[in-house]
């Protein structure tokens, strides 16, 4: 609608209230509550009406990391048999009463976690509250075969789309079977191998489901335009009977620094240009290291003037793309780089410019300019994510979760604007150990052999 | 705390009243040289998102010079008459920011993320780039360099040879026939004087749009932009090309013979411009049919029969007729099946009225998820971008909820027969061919393209 010229000035604007230059964002400090249930159920409230919308984000503290070698894939293959109804809510139902009300839903599981979020009208708070309570304590009554047989195709059909049928598809969990040792519990897959999720049965799905969703294993945030005064009740309500259970014990991930050894490996594949992935444990999520770490692998690969990028794919050109990053992990990181080779370009050639990069950044550190570029990026960067309400939702309860004080994803900021080219020499020569380092190389199939025989550069 | 409540769980719980929510105020201003400015303020981060959008998108590059509009769209920011491509880049991304070019299938943009502080550096080198680029040599022979590899590597990916397929078959012969990167042939032979005249002829103020989000003042932003961009001196207006496109005279197969445990399909066939005046109509047709978890389609193959991990359908959002797709990856052994409940659900929304908790239930889901998709500003300059280039008017999305609430069964009905052909599809599928053959085959003519064959 076309509305009257300068009718829409606040007057107030962020850039009007705050020193210039000072690149800082209402985000820094945000204002939440703590609460607990009887039963162990975390609560995080975070008031935000700018929006006539509220959102639902749970977080259960399990993951891959929680599942045993021979039977992976498995929290994930939970996570969607969760979206298959409970004791009062049909099959299909979940998802049509979030659309019908004007919502979104949907899950994710990680190495850590699994989260579960609604983003409904402000107006259909307690929906989202019954939805999530009734599957939290009502869910076993209504598992069959018939829905475990259903989501385990779904599932396959989904590693199927997203990895074995996917040119380089098979490199991520290569490289994790060689980063870490056989028990180590980051060393399979997510989404699991096929043959482990064939065997998925429903005795699993009864054992997993008392051993690790209970509210005292869960942190609920609600996020946004609620009634401050009834909010509490309305948790309560809906989570306040559901029983806890046994305290979940945490697997063991053998903290770094434990020297490991690194590894090569070679694979075959459908594509017509070399791509090498190259790897190093890296620091938990977090960590005031794990933010030297963003803010390094963003200066090294983030825009065409970011040190690598510049380099191998702009001046040289040994690389049709580049990129660097450090997963969120709870214990202990990966920190990477994926890199596609040019047409003509030997991948072998491509990772010696890789490692030359390395040993100057052990030499050199970044520079003090280097250092200001990537932290203005990182923060940018962070300050538009966090404009989604889900986001904000999602950083609190990951921060209760994982460090049992859900402000402290907020400090970014903060940290970010503490490290120094000496934070990252540090960093740099802790992670990046030659003797450490992991590469797969995903060539053409008739560049196996020789790729695969020739000796690292 | 310990607060027990004694209720009713088997029932949903009542909503309250649901709140106002309007699409964000902006303002439209025309610039003396025919450029016209939305800028809509937002305060809530200290980002600004800018954009200038230009006739220049792939569907104006004529049929002799595949990739031209693309490649050009991408060489404005690679050097101007005063900065040098990386001293651009650098600039932006030492204040933090980003700042593209490029082109899509109707326009070309280009487009900066920055901090609020540094509105003025930035604005005037998007001004830059789009009032006086070079196309330096040496900028173009790499950019060709790095476009033939992506051609090269597009052979490797499923779904990447499934839209070539596609395209091809649906519009053999016009712009849209192509992928809008071009082709080897195409992008081998373009020379910098290509580049020039395509820049002299479709570059010009009257007829772009710079939009604008984020946190300013508007009578400031509304100065500024101005200021990077009154200069820019007015053409002669660019025409609209038009597009002669028949249906498929009957439902054809074509199968890339690829090897692999998975088959993907797209299935699609000739839709409406984004400006058809049913467009709004057919995005409440497609919520119930594919364009939501609990769609048909996906009710069907996913959660009936466990085909697939996701199957959508869309409308395309272009100026000139784009295609209305289905697409999904399934197990080699049951395309066919899932190709015959794909068209199943075609010719069913075109035989029976949708039922009425299917409207409501998506009318009330389009409604209520819009305020969720304008959370940020880059949501709105999406929205407001949209409003730009299609033309849709001022207040198209202050209207937006009411119009679909108004909507009906019964046209709903009448728009399916209208814009739906299941006896007219291209079917693509992307998989082994010896076992897919037998599968479809009872579709239509297949026409077999070996995999390593497809430039």
């Amino acid at each position: 609608m076309l509305r009257p010229l300068f009718s829409s000035e606040a007057g107030s604007s962020e850039a009007a209230s705050r020193p210039p230059n000072a690149l800082v964002s209402r985000f820094d400090q945000l204002e939440f509550e703590r609460h607990a249930l009887d039963n162990g159920l975390q609560i995080v409230l975070y008031h935000d009406a700018r929006l006539p919308l509220v959102a639902i984000n749970l977080w259960y503290h399990v993951g891959s990391k929680n599942e045993a070698p021979g039977r992976t894939g498995f929290a994930h293959l939970f996570e969607h048999l969760l979206f298959q109804g409970s004791e009062n809510v049909g099959t299909n139902d979940h998802f049509r009463y979030v659309q019908q009300a004007g919502g979104i839903a949907n899950g994710s599981t990680w190495f850590d976690r699994t989260n579960y979020f609604e983003v409904l009208p402000s107006s259909h708070l307690e929906l989202g509250l019954w939805l999530e309570s009734d599957r939290m304590g009502h869910f076993l009554p209504s598992i069959t075969q018939e829905k475990l047989d259903n989501q385990r195709e779904v599932v396959i059909n989904e590693r199927r789309q997203k990895i074995d049928n996917q040119p380089y598809g098979l490199a991520f969990e290569r490289q994790h079977e060689i980063l870490h040792a056989p028990d180590h519990p980051y060393r399979w897959p997510v989404i699991g191998y096929l043959d482990d999720l064939e065997q998925a049965n429903l005795d699993d799905v009864r054992s997993f489901f008392h051993r690790f969703y209970a509210p005292n294993n869960a942190v609920l945030t609600v996020a946004g335009d609620f009634d401050r005064s009834q909010v509490l009740d309305q948790v309560a309500k809906y989570f306040g009977d559901i029983p806890p259970t046994e305290p979940v014990e945490r697997p063991f991930v053998p903290p770094r620094p434990t020297p490991h050894p690194g590894g090569r490996a070679t694979l075959g594949d459908n594509v017509r240009l070399p791509r090498i992935y190259m790897s190093f444990k890296g620091p938990a999520c977090g960590t005031p290291e794990w933010y030297a770490a963003d803010l390094l692998s963003t200066a090294l690969s983030e825009g065409k003037s970011s040190v690598m990028y510049e380099d191998l794919v702009y001046r040289r050109q040994l690389a049709q793309d580049l990129s660097c990053y450090i997963l969120p992990l709870e214990e202990t990181g990966t920190f990477g780089f994926v890199s596609t080779a040019k047409p003509g370009v030997d991948i072998l050639e491509l990772e010696k410019a890789l490692v030359e990069h390395l040993d100057r950044l052990v030499a050199e550190t970044l520079s003090d300019e280097r250092v200001e570029q990537g932290r203005s990026v990182v923060l940018a960067s962070h300050y538009g994510d966090l404009q989604t309400l889900e986001k904000r939702a999602d950083y609190l309860s990951m921060g209760a979760t994982f460090f049992d004080d859900p402000g402290r994803m907020f400090d970014k900021g903060r940290y970010c604007r503490e490290i120094g080219a000496e934070d990252i020499r540090e960093l740099v020569r802790g992670y990046f150990r030659p003797e450490e380092r992991v590469v797969v190389n995903v060539v053409p199939h008739d560049q196996v052999d020789r790729v695969q025989e020739s000796p690292a550069p | 705390m310990s607060r027990q409540h004694t209720f009713d769980r088997s029932r949903p719980p009542a909503a309250m009243p649901p709140k106002d929510f309007r699409f964000p105020e902006f303002v439209r201003e025309t610039l003396p040289n025919g450029m016209e400015v939305y800028a809509a303020p937002a305060s809530s981060v200290p980002l600004v998102n800018l954009e200038i959008v230009m006739p220049a998108g792939c569907m104006f590059e004529g049929l002799e010079q595949p990739g031209l509009a693309s490649l050009h769209g991408e060489l404005l920011d690679e050097g101007t008459r005063h900065h040098s491509a990386i001293e651009i880049a650098s600039t932006v991304e030492r204040l933090g920011g980003a700042l593209d070019t490029g082109a899509g299938w109707n326009v070309a943009y280009a487009e900066a993320e920055l901090l609020s502080r540094d509105l003025d550096a930035v604005l005037a080198l998007l001004g830059e780039v789009v009032l006086e680029p070079e196309f330096p040599d040496e900028e173009i022979e790499r950019l060709r360099k790095s476009r033939l590899a992506d051609l090269l590597r597009r052979r490797d990916s499923p779904m990447a040879l499934a839209e070539k397929t596609l395209f091809d078959a649906l519009y053999r012969g016009t712009v849209y026939g192509r992928p809008q990167s071009g082709t080897v042939e195409g992008v081998e032979k373009l020379t910098r004087e290509d580049f020039l005249a395509f820049y002299r002829r479709q570059v010009i103020p009257n007829g772009s749009r710079l939009v604008a989000v984020g946190d300013f003042a508007t009578d400031d932003l509304l100065r500024r932009a101005e200021g990077a961009l009154g200069g820019w001196q007015p053409g002669p207006a660019v025409e609209m090309p038009r597009l002669e496109i028949d249906h498929l005279p009957r439902t054809q197969v074509y199968l890339v013979d690829r090897p692999g445990k998975q088959t993907q399909l797209l299935l699609g066939h000739k839709g409406v411009a984004r400006n058809h005046p049913d467009f709004q109509r057919l995005i409440l047709l497609n919520s119930i049919f594919g364009g939501k978890f609990t769609s048909r389609i996906n009710l069907n193959l996913r959660e009936r029969h466990g085909f697939t991990y996701s199957v959508q359908s869309y409308f395309g959002f272009r100026l000139g007729p784009g295609p209305f797709q289905i697409r999904t990856a399934v197990a080699n052994d049951v395309a066919g099946a899932a190709v015959r409940e794909l068209v199943f659900e075609l010719r069913r929304i075109r035989e029976d009225l949708v039922t009425e908790e299917e409207l409501a239930d998506s009318q009330r889901y389009l409604v209520g998820v819009f305020p969720y998709t304008l959370q940020t500003i880059s949501d709105a300059l999406q929205r407001l971008k949209s409003v730009a280039i299609f033309g849709l008017g001022d207040d198209y999305y202050e209207t937006y909820p009411r119009l679909l609430l108004d909507i009906d069964r019964q046209t709903l009905l009448e728009m399916a027969r209208k814009h739906l052909h299941p006896d007219r599809l291209a079917v693509v599928a992307v998989g082994p061919a010896e076992e897919l053959r037998p599968q479809l085959e009872g579709f239509g003519p297949v026409q077999v393209i070996p995999w390593k064959g497809i430039s």
